[in-house]
């Protein structure tokens, strides 16, 4: 029988193994609860011969894999979040025992403390803002004048005048998502900007050009959720997703030492 | 005419996986443990970008009539 290992969700407090009953986490192991100084450490048992630093270099590459895993430490990490203040550790974050849990607990223990301060009665937002694509400028080869007298002059002139275009349209979108992100930090308690991602690993046609998370006071989510539609309003041309409420994935993070 | 709605706000419900490989590799509270070390910090990013184009490459060869897809780009690794 392989090795077992334990493998931590997120950090909390004041959630004990009993209130976790009957929920389980990755391989439908049953979610425990490991107390050190104040601190939480939601785990499950997991094999280790498929999360020893070997087999975790291959398998983050299974796409299939990444996604059975990520999902899993999701759900175990809302589940938390509905019970307590949670700071959500990354993927894949193990130990051989539960020795070794207490030992991060307690090398970690100030700053894990502040980050569930921190995150407590708030949940995160994402938001981002997608620029329509538009029709292209009309470019060169419509007519059938290219060897008249003049053309290439206009031709000229007329690529001059698309650059000049598409700078113009790029501050315009670079604004738009300034005035957004601005605009909800207002309202939240942080923000950050994560790199906007890939039309094709999004799934979104257009350019995206915001794509933030917000830490949002759960009594101010309507008022968030508020802004945000006015701020969309009034960025014409861009399409503005909100999503949420989620935990709060961007914003536990440790202080550097 | 073109003013839009956020209109789509997603309930309490999934989160697009590749929002959630954004926070769950990307962000997080980063402790090492016992066998994740040499995994720990930016390696785990890179970890990510290398699946997902990898997956997208795959996609693209088995349905090359599914394009959106610049012809551009992928390939070429500059993402």
């Amino acid at each position: 029988m392989a090795d077992r290992a334990r493998y931590l969700y997120a950090v909390t407090r004041g959630v004990t193994t009993a209130d976790l009953a009957g929920r389980t986490g990755l391989d439908d192991a049953p979610l425990e609860v490991v107390p050190h100084r104040g601190l939480d450490a939601v785990v499950s048992d997991v094999d280790l011969d498929e999360f020893d630093e070997d087999a975790l270099r291959k398998n983050l590459e299974d796409l299939a894999w990444l996604e059975r895993v990520a999902r899993g430490h999701d759900d175990v990490v809302r589940a938390v979040a509905e019970l307590g203040p949670t700071a959500p550790l990354r993927l894949a974050t193990v130990c051989l025992a539960d020795a070794g849990v207490r030992r991060r607990l307690d090398e970690w223990h100030d700053g894990l403390v502040a980050a569930l301060d921190r995150v407590e009665g708030r949940a995160e937002w994402s938001v981002k803002v997608v620029e329509r694509d538009r029709a292209p400028a009309t470019s060169g080869g419509e007519r059938g004048d290219s060897t008249s007298p003049g053309a290439g002059a206009a031709y000229l002139l007329r690529k001059r005048q698309e650059t000049e275009q598409r700078a113009q349209d790029e501050d315009a979108a670079l604004r738009r998502a300034d005035d957004v992100y601005h605009g909800l930090a207002e309202v939240a308690v942080a923000g950050r900007r994560l790199r906007p991602q890939d039309a094709r690993l999004s799934g979104l046609t257009g350019t995206m050009t915001l794509n933030a998370a917000f830490l949002v006071d759960d009594e101010d989510a309507d008022k968030f959720a508020g802004v945000a539609q006015e701020l969309a309003g009034a960025a014409e041309g861009a399409e503005v997703l909100v999503a949420g409420p989620w935990p709060p994935y961007s914003f536990a993070t440790l202080e550097e030492a | 005419m073109t003013t839009s709605a956020p209109d789509r706000v997603e309930p309490r419900g999934q989160v697009a996986l590749v929002d959630l490989l954004d926070r769950l590799l990307g962000a997080g509270v980063v402790l090492a443990g016992d066998v994740t070390i040499s995994l720990a910090g930016v390696d785990l990013v890179q970890v990510r970008l290398h699946a997902l184009i990898t997956s997208v490459r795959a996609e693209m060869r088995a349905a090359p009539m599914l394009g959106n897809a610049p012809a551009e780009g992928v390939e070429s690794g500059d993402g």
